[in-house]
């Protein structure tokens, strides 16, 4: 099996043919195909990050969720089309955790396979940070409208 | 290979299927307003798209499983993108619902 580089990464040949049958959206994803690079982590490293991956695509499908029943059994509130606008944010905050997630994933594989330090991220911060600015605008919203 | 302590495989198994049903969730908000009085082909199309969204969930958890079982268990790499791309496809689909 020859081995060659493309773009500084090692592939096989197996594995660069594997990447032209299914090359455009796995590279959209994630440019260094997993299994190219490094040595195979123990299963249960994979495992676990497979896992973090699920409970992440919980929680983007936990806040779709919500900014579903957000749009379906809220009350008109005080503000035009405040509704819509809280659905919108949580169903594109919930793509995003998807996306997000699995491109932790496919970074957290590599930095195993080559034996790097994790990757690190601000993301849960700021996901938390922008889920309790919406829950305080909701409780305002809500005051609001029993004081009024 | 002897038994994994921590059934690692297991526990992935059981995330695979808990996902599953918050997929559920999402498919079923998603096709309620097809039931509405006021349904057209609209909320139809929309609900139908949701609903092969979660097919296509249920598909991959179900495929993923038999690599679970086998010792050493296999790892996922197609599954898991596929998985990401339908959740996200599902986003789009609830903004389809609340623009409707």
């Amino acid at each position: 099996m020859t081995k060659y580089a493309v773009s500084g990464a090692t592939f096989s040949t197996d594995q660069v043919n594997n990447r032209q049958v299914f090359g455009g959206l796995k590279q959209w994803f994630d440019p260094e195909s997993a299994h190219s690079e490094g040595t195979t982590p123990d299963y249960r490293f994979s495992l676990a990050n497979e896992r973090t991956f699920l409970a992440w695509i919980r929680t983007g499908l936990a806040l779709i969720a919500g900014g579903l029943a957000c749009a379906q059994f809220l009350p008109p509130l005080p503000i035009a089309r405040l509704r819509e606008i809280i659905s919108i944010a949580l169903l594109v905050l919930g793509g995003l955790v998807a996306l997000r997630a699995v491109d932790h994933w496919a970074r957290a594989e590599r930095a195993m396979r080559l034996g790097v330090d994790l990757p690190r991220s601000r993301f849960p911060a700021i996901l938390a940070i922008i889920v309790a600015i919406g829950a305080v605008v909701l409780v305002v919203t809500v005051l609001h409208r029993v004081l009024a | 290979m002897t038994r994994d302590p921590g059934a690692a495989p297991e526990r992935t198994r059981l995330a695979w299927r808990r996902t599953g049903m918050s997929a559920a969730a999402v498919a079923l908000l998603a096709t309620r307003p097809a039931f509405s009085p006021g349904a057209g082909p609209a909320e139809w199309l929309v609900a139908a798209a949701s609903m092969a969204g979660w097919a296509a969930c249920a598909a991959l958890a179900l495929q993923r499983a038999p690599g679970l079982r086998v010792r050493p268990p296999r790892t996922a790499a197609r599954t898991i993108r596929a998985y990401a791309l339908i959740t996200t496809a599902l986003a789009v689909i609830g903004g389809l619902v609340v623009m409707l």
